[in-house]
């Protein structure tokens, strides 16, 4: 709870999904982690998987839920997607099965998640370009089939994960400038936070049912 | 719902009447009943109570019973007890829930008919407000008191609407309806003015605040929110449990995860986790059970190190940790939190994503099968079957080591600071000899110095005149007499009748009225000495020259002449009071004597003591033997008599008479004393 450069206006909640050991752990962790190292050195640690990025001005508190990949635990992780606000698909660009499942993870992502939550798809490990067993072109046509934003990227690089995050919650943004997010419901995974008092919302929310009782 | 029927202050008389139509009139208190069928009602309500949850439970106990055949036979009864229980529990809380139906029906009441009725059955106790003003005190000092008014308005009328509420809705629309609550003191923040310093972490603090607030009193209350009524949390609870001990088999292998438990560290984590789990069950707030799970995971998640934590190793070794902890009402536990927490916690925050891991890991148990074991169908059903009691004992036995470690650790912890306290009452002890040695030190120095002040001087004894007299004969006058007194004439003079005083004070002591000690003059002795008793100190108290004796006159004349004797006799008096002072210090001991309780106003410490043996032989004395000796016709009999005086009268001079003056002991200890000469030359 601090003041400062931690004033930001939305919290915005991703979930990581993808087999196991495709990498979500080390996505996560090279894109929080670089907040550390860059903004505040001093506050290693300071809160779980987040990190604040700016988004058309506005301060954003990104908040990441990485999942369990494994198969058996598939039935059971459901949890895991109430209320995301975004979704990042991985898959392992060196192995074929990861990819494979990734219409599974989508249909559970569509069925657990609100439609308005953004899911972008990551292809990890683009640095082992040479054990390359899935094409660029293969998954982008499978992201442009199912409407979803695609990347490949290096946990191990860094390359693109900034990028991937960033496009994430700059197009969950826009849901919100849209009206198409309602920022009251429970489920949408945004929360917004006036950091100022006073401040007229960019989306004011449209109806809000008090207990009609 | 209730309210949905429309108020109307005009009651029809039907409407009073008994809702069975027999014509008695009905009462809101018995739901619209007569006293008469609102009590059949009840019976068969009742009843069909005890029919029902006889039923729904009895299937199900032999089912599993039958299911898991080889369970032992103390297990089995006490599966029986869980279940009595059980049922207990839940009778219990039927009537719990028929209590707030009365509470429901008389707010509904309220609404209908007066507003003046308001409440009467339920009061938050003032307790849990006074409580929240000292949190808010401590953990928001800077805020001002409105704020502290205005959360406390608001946790009042939400602890009230939720009370209110829950015998109405089930449990789903009532987490709706708190969750709303929720918003609305959110939305009250943005719109009060009191708010508008307060910035939106301080906020997020706040509505925490409350919500402890609240929830902590709310979960107190039986079957409110937590494991509310019309759920069946609790038969989960003991399902799970049950479960999870069936499970008890299940190791680091079967879930995949790297743990050793062969390793110290490993173990110890693992425990620590497990302990922060089964404190779960005693939080009372969501927030407080959230920061126990958070507390768990990271433990957990420091297992898997040094790799970077993912959920791909939390997940299996939280279930672990959950499989080994068995913690106590966990489904209820877990449906509480997700019920009643605010919602946008759980769906951000660490807190949030520890427990959607805890309830994974939970759902995940209860849905184990052979696959998601990746095992043999045949080696799960086996191990399933197998009692409770054998599995899982390599765990179990590391994790009791690691219990029985720490425990060794708490009481080694324990050991320690007793014997530091030990120490730190001996040091104590030490101290305060030592000071008790300083102390006596100062005392004797301070004693000393007030010796090296006042020097006690043994001075030899005056010869009093009396017993020169007594020496010479009876008749003439000392002529040595009018010597000491003119050569330092006030002492003498004081002197003099001094010791006559004592005579009197001895006597006086003695308890003998003078009066009395002039009738039965035995010997020569005792004559004289009633003699002298009649020339001492009555006489020459009395200002009246008259009396005296030819005795006292001789020596008064010696001193003054007739002019001046009237002017000498308050002189004399203060004589007489300086003589008193001596006296006393003689009596020291006696002072604790009944008849002469008055004289120990003037106790004198350094004044000659005599043996206290002394003064209780004179106290016999003084009961019987001189009355005794007044009766019998020797007198020398009493004197020459070994009886208790002759202890005394060895120690001066072996056999003497006491009423002997020189010998007596009296005489002995009322020399003057060293002060006797100041005081006296005071008034000169």
């Amino acid at each position: 709870m601090t003041s400062g450069p931690y004033n930001y206006s939305y919290i915005f909640k991703y979930i990581i999904i993808g087999d196991m050991g495709v990498g979500k752990s080390c996505l996560l962790h090279q894109f929080t982690d670089k907040k550390f190292m860059a903004d505040c050195p001093h506050t290693i640690g300071v809160e779980f998987g987040t990190r604040i990025i700016e988004v058309a001005g506005q301060k954003i508190k990104l908040q990441i839920w990485d999942t369990a990949g494994q198969e058996r635990f598939r039935a059971v992780t459901r949890s895991y997607y109430r209320g995301a606000a975004g979704a990042l698909m991985v898959y392992d660009i060196t192995r074929r099965s990861t990819y494979n499942h990734l219409s599974s993870w989508l249909t559970d992502t569509r069925n657990l998640t609100n439609p308005s939550t953004v899911i972008f798809l990551i292809g990890n490990k683009s640095d082992l370009d040479a054990q390359r067993d899935v094409t660029y072109e293969e998954a982008k046509q499978f992201a442009d089939e199912n409407g979803l934003m695609f990347v490949e990227a290096s946990a191990k690089t860094g390359q693109n994960v900034e990028e991937a995050f960033l496009e994430t919650a700059k197009k969950i943004y826009q849901s919100i400038q849209d009206g198409r997010l309602d920022l009251n419901a429970a489920e949408s995974g945004v929360q917004h936070k006036p950091a100022s008092p006073g401040r007229p919302l960019a989306a004011p929310p449209s109806s809000r049912d008090n207990c009609a009782c | 719902m209730i309210t949905s029927k429309m108020p109307s202050l005009r009651i029809d008389q039907n409407d009073l009447k008994c809702k069975n139509g027999c014509d008695y009139f009905g009462n809101p208190q018995w739901q619209g009943y007569c006293s008469k069928c609102h009590r059949e009602q009840m019976q068969r309500q009742r009843k069909a109570e005890k029919a029902s949850s006889f039923t729904s439970t009895l299937p199900r106990s032999d089912q599993r019973k039958s299911e898991r055949g080889l369970k032992l036979s103390s297990h089995a009864s006490f599966s029986k007890f869980e279940e009595k229980r059980l049922r207990q529990s839940e009778t219990l809380k039927k009537t719990n829930l028929l209590k707030f139906n009365v509470f429901k029906k008389n707010i509904t009441d309220d609404h209908e008919i007066s507003t003046e009725r308001r409440q009467p059955e339920f009061k938050i106790p003032t307790a849990v407000f006074e409580g929240m003003k000292a949190d808010f005190r401590v953990r928001f000092p800077s805020f001002p008191p409105q704020i502290d008014r205005d959360a406390r308005g608001f946790v009042h009328t939400f602890i009230l609407d939720v009370i209110k509420w829950a015998a109405i809705m089930n449990v789903d629309e009532l987490s709706e309806r708190v969750q709303k609550q929720y918003q609305r003191f959110m939305k009250h923040m943005e719109t009060s003015q009191h708010y508008a310093s307060v910035d939106s972490d301080a906020r997020e603090l706040l509505i925490d605040f409350v919500e402890k607030h609240a929830m902590t009193y709310l979960h107190e209350l039986p079957s409110i929110v937590f494991s509310p009524s019309g759920t069946d949390d609790e038969r989960q609870d003991r399902a799970m449990s049950e479960r999870i001990q069936q499970l008890s088999w299940v190791g680091e292998k079967h879930l995949e995860c790297k743990l050793d438990r062969n390793n110290a560290e490993c173990r110890r984590l693992l425990y620590k986790a497990i302990s922060e789990l089964l404190g779960m069950d005693a939080a009372r707030w969501s927030g407080a059970k959230l920061a126990r799970v958070r507390r768990c995971a990271r433990h957990v998640l420091r297992l898997a190190a040094p790799a970077p934590a993912s959920a791909d190793d939390l997940l299996p070794a939280l279930i672990l940790a959950v499989l080994k902890a068995n913690p106590p009402r966990l489904i209820s536990n877990i449906n509480y939190v997700t019920r009643f927490c605010n919602a946008q916690r759980l769906m951000t925050g660490e807190g949030g994503y520890y427990f959607t891991n805890l309830c994974c890991a939970v759902s995940f148990i209860q849905n184990m099968t052979a696959e998601s074991l990746s095992m043999d169908k045949k080696e799960f059903d086996c191990y399933m079957a197998m009692p409770a009691s054998i599995g899982g004992s390599a765990w179990a036995a590391a994790l009791s080591l690691c219990g029985a470690t720490r425990e060794a650790e708490e009481q080694s912890a324990l050991a320690a600071k007793l014997l530091e306290q030990t120490k730190e009452i001996q040091r104590e002890a030490e101290n305060m000899a030592n000071n008790a040695a300083t102390f006596e030190e100062q005392i004797a120095k301070k004693v000393q110095d007030v010796l090296a002040k006042t020097p006690l001087e043994i001075k030899p004894r005056r010869e009093l005149p009396r017993l020169r007299r007594e020496g010479v004969g009876s008749a003439p006058p000392p002529t040595t007499e009018p010597g000491p007194a003119r050569t330092s004439e006030p002492p003498a003079l004081l002197n003099e009748p001094s010791v006559v005083i004592d005579e009197t004070e001895k006597l006086n002591i003695l308890g003998f009225e003078v009066v009395e000690e002039r009738s039965p003059s035995k010997s020569p002795q005792l004559d004289r000495l009633s003699d002298l008793k009649q020339s001492s100190s009555t006489e020459l108290l009395t200002p009246s020259p008259m009396v005296l004796t030819p005795f006292d006159c001789r020596s008064l004349d010696e001193v003054l002449t007739p002019d001046e004797f009237p002017d000498n006799i308050p002189g004399l008096s203060d004589v007489n009071y300086d003589i008193d002072l001596s006296d006393f210090s003689a009596d020291t001991s006696l002072a604790e004597d009944p008849p002469a309780p008055d004289r120990r106003r003037t106790f004198d410490p350094f004044a000659p003591q005599t043996s206290k043996d002394s003064y209780k032989l004179l106290e016999s004395f003084d009961e019987f033997s001189i009355v005794d000796n007044a009766r019998e016709s020797d007198p020398y009999e009493v004197v020459h008599r070994p009886d208790p005086f002759g202890s005394v009268l060895d120690n001066d001079e072996g056999r003497a008479s006491i009423l002997d003056d020189s010998g007596s002991p009296t005489a002995a200890c009322l020399l003057p004393s060293p002060i006797q000469p100041q005081n006296s030359a005071k008034p000169t």
